[in-house]
């Protein structure tokens, strides 16, 4: 493509692969709470048990609607990783390096300017030290993370 | 509390629920439900189902919050194999062992006051 201006940072969410999920997500809220509606009906004739149903397709259907904002906001704060420090692998995303990630967004890793660090001072120090371990890591060895050299291996 | 305390917290919690509801799950699907179609008895099968959606319900917020404690990335295959495993015979026990293996030993060893060198992998 042609190297224009760079697009705006929500553009993740209308990637093909963000689409399929948002559809997949609308599709599965819309299951659940047929089923919902199909156990209440069930319920209505007769069937105790589903009361029970009835009331947990809606909770479920909650979940996943949460569960599909969490996703969302999650590649915002932090695009292309659970956490990511500037510069250098970190302890979450190199857990998740060999991981299929499902909606993986078109973007290059995180560079420092992405993060608002200042309104969330837990995340910055987070940072930091997710920082001090990949210097840490580029000398061979660190105290306390992931034993050096074996990469846990995903699936 | 510190973030170790509530990650040790959230650890033992999911791993209560995916105990409890992965056992609960083999039940329903080896023992109530062959009563059900084979000794005709739909009595069993209805309530643990019933049960055992009640502990879905709590076990998909707990593990959820074990997710993101162990700094799992949101929309990745192994969150949603995390959440998913409760509805799936027998894979609560086997996905409890691999996230384990993967995220919290590596968490709670970065995580933890005591933080040692290697990890205890299972």
């Amino acid at each position: 493509m042609p190297a224009g201006k760079p697009r705006p940072r929500w553009w993740f969410v209308i990637t093909p692969r963000w689409l399929a999920w948002h559809a997949f997500a609308v599709l599965a809220a819309w299951g659940m709470l047929w089923l919902g509606d199909w156990q209440f009906h069930r319920a209505e004739g007769g069937n105790a048990l589903s009361w029970a149903y009835t009331f947990e397709w809606p909770v479920f259907t909650i979940f996943g609607v949460v569960f599909w904002a969490k996703t969302i906001v999650d590649e915002w704060r932090s695009p292309g990783g659970a956490v990511s420090s500037p510069g250098g692998p970190t302890l979450a995303t190199s857990g998740l390096a060999a991981d299929p990630q499902l909606p993986a967004a078109a973007h290059t890793p995180a560079t420092s300017d992405v993060f608002d660090e200042a309104d969330d001072p837990e995340l910055a120090a987070y940072n930091s030290y997710l920082a001090g371990l990949s210097i840490g890591q580029q000398h061979g060895r660190f105290a306390g993370g992931p034993p050096g050299g074996t990469q846990p291996t995903a699936g | 509390m510190r973030s170790s305390d509530a990650l040790k917290l959230a650890v033992r919690a999911y791993r209560l629920m995916a105990y409890v509801t992965g056992s609960m799950l083999v039940l329903l699907v080896f023992v109530c439900v062959p009563l059900r179609y084979l000794g005709h008895d739909a009595g069993p099968a209805q309530v643990v189902g019933a049960a055992h959606g009640v502990l879905y319900i709590i076990y998909l917020v707990v593990a959820f919050a074990m997710t993101r404690l162990v700094r799992m990335k949101t929309a990745s295959v192994g969150t949603i194999i995390v959440l998913l495993a409760g509805i799936l015979p027998v894979l609560t026990f086997v996905v409890e062992r691999w996230v384990t293996r993967t995220y919290i030993a590596p968490a709670l060893a970065a995580g933890g006051p005591a933080a040692s060198e290697q990890p205890v992998l299972r």
